[in-house]
């Protein structure tokens, strides 16, 4: 049966497309509709006057906002936009830790998270959390971040993988210091 | 502008062999391994395949969902189960099933290894979800079958992640099958990302290990307990 050698090597990243993703699944639908939590970030910064955005940004998004309301500097946006999945891969020491180094920068913050990554390293949480895990989420940033407000702006739905949640994170967040 | 869209039923999909091809494909991981590989002198094969090799029974093996064709050269008396339609088109020794009590229906209880590694199909649903399926797959099991399952746990859906122990969570739902299938948990790896700071004060993003077999490992041997797993 067996005519070639084989070669064992460590599992390796087989997963291709991350940052395409969004592009992928825009064309189940032949690119006829839009993700309408992409229409609710556009709206947030519209609506509420940012003309400044920091964005990181992982999976290309093709947000409909005019290239020059984006700068590469930080320290002279008017808003941080994180929807790198990558942060929510972070331990939620981290997560918490880098919330307030962006709001070191800059004094508001959009952040989206993805629900299914967090606490991604199984680490006991010290507060009393509400079983609901859409809940506990807010919960969480709520008693962890000291002197900030904390606005969840997500829909309050259980995801069961069908939401597009691996395009744009699903659990979205404005914050900022009081 | 745009119709808005937030669910994956909220308008219909195209439904072509190109889209059904790159929606199964993004699901399979390891179809990209038979992509390599058929091209090649040599088979690359990871840690995982060679775990299963050096495991499994003699006799006949059912691989379900998880791209198995992967491993027609190296498994003797394959049968590759799928759910997708389109895999007929690469790959026409496939049997493709619409539910899985097709699996025994179509076969009977014969067979010696029933292998599901990370098969997104299995996924996206609840620990719950993921008990129906196996109920399904003991059917097609014969006395002393391993089930090789394994799977991530960032796709399985709907529990607490912030207030739950991972571990704990997973390890009792390989009792639970246990319990509730005549299926002896024989071998388990369940491992979760260590993070720690670099250099410069910040945390890696990567995910969970393993993310081509899942993170989740168990091997559960169907009414009987003889044999002995040989680790990784």
């Amino acid at each position: 049966m067996l005519t070639k050698q084989i070669k064992i090597v460590e599992p390796f990243g087989l997963y291709k497309w991350a940052k395409n993703f969004k592009r992928i699944q825009d064309r189940f639908y032949q690119n006829k509709y839009k993700l309408r939590r992409i229409q609710q970030v556009e709206d947030f910064i519209n609506l509420n006057g940012f003309r400044k955005i920091y964005h990181i940004e992982e999976v290309k998004l093709d947000l409909e906002l005019d290239r020059t309301m984006f700068t590469e500097d930080i320290k002279s946006s008017d808003l941080v936009l994180v929807t790198h999945q990558g942060y929510s891969r972070y331990p939620c020491v981290g997560i918490i830790e880098q919330i307030n180094k962006w709001l070191d920068d800059c004094p508001d913050l959009y952040l989206c998270l993805n629900r299914h990554y967090l606490n991604i390293d199984n680490q006991k949480i010290d507060l009393d959390l509400p079983a609901d895990y859409q809940q506990a989420i807010t919960a969480w940033l709520k008693k962890s971040l000291d002197g900030c407000f904390v606005v969840d702006m997500s829909r309050n739905y259980i995801d069961y993988g069908q939401n597009f949640t691996w395009s744009l994170p699903d659990r979205h967040y404005y914050i900022g210091r009081r | 502008m745009k119709k808005l869209i937030e669910h994956f039923d909220d308008y219909p999909m195209i439904d072509t062999d190109r889209h059904n091809y790159r929606r199964y494909r993004m699901g399979r991981l390891k179809h990209q391994i038979w992509l390599y590989n058929r091209k090649r002198d040599t088979i690359v094969l990871d840690t995982h395949d060679q775990f299963l090799l050096d495991n499994i029974n003699q006799g006949r093996t059912c691989i379900f969902g998880s791209a198995g064709y992967y491993l027609e050269n190296v498994v003797p008396d394959l049968t590759v189960v799928e759910q997708w339609p389109i895999v007929k088109k690469f790959y026409p020794k496939v049997q493709i099933i619409k539910h899985r009590s097709d699996i025994a229906k179509n076969n009977g209880a014969v067979f010696d290894n029933f292998i599901v590694v990370n098969n997104r199909g299995d996924l996206l649903c609840e620990l719950e979800g993921i008990s129906e399926h196996i109920d399904s797959y003991i059917k097609a099991m014969k006395p002393g079958c391993l089930f090789f399952y394994s799977f991530r746990d960032t796709q399985v859906m709907n529990w607490n992640r912030l207030t739950t122990d991972h571990y704990k969570y997973f390890y009792d739902f390989g009792l639970q099958i246990q319990k509730a299938f005549g299926l002896n948990l024989i071998y388990h790896d369940i491992q979760f990302a260590k993070k720690y700071k670099d250099g410069e004060g910040n945390y890696d993003i990567w995910e969970n290990p393993d993310t081509s077999n899942g993170n989740i490992k168990f091997v559960f041997e169907f009414k009987s307990n003889t044999k002995k797993i040989a680790k990784k």
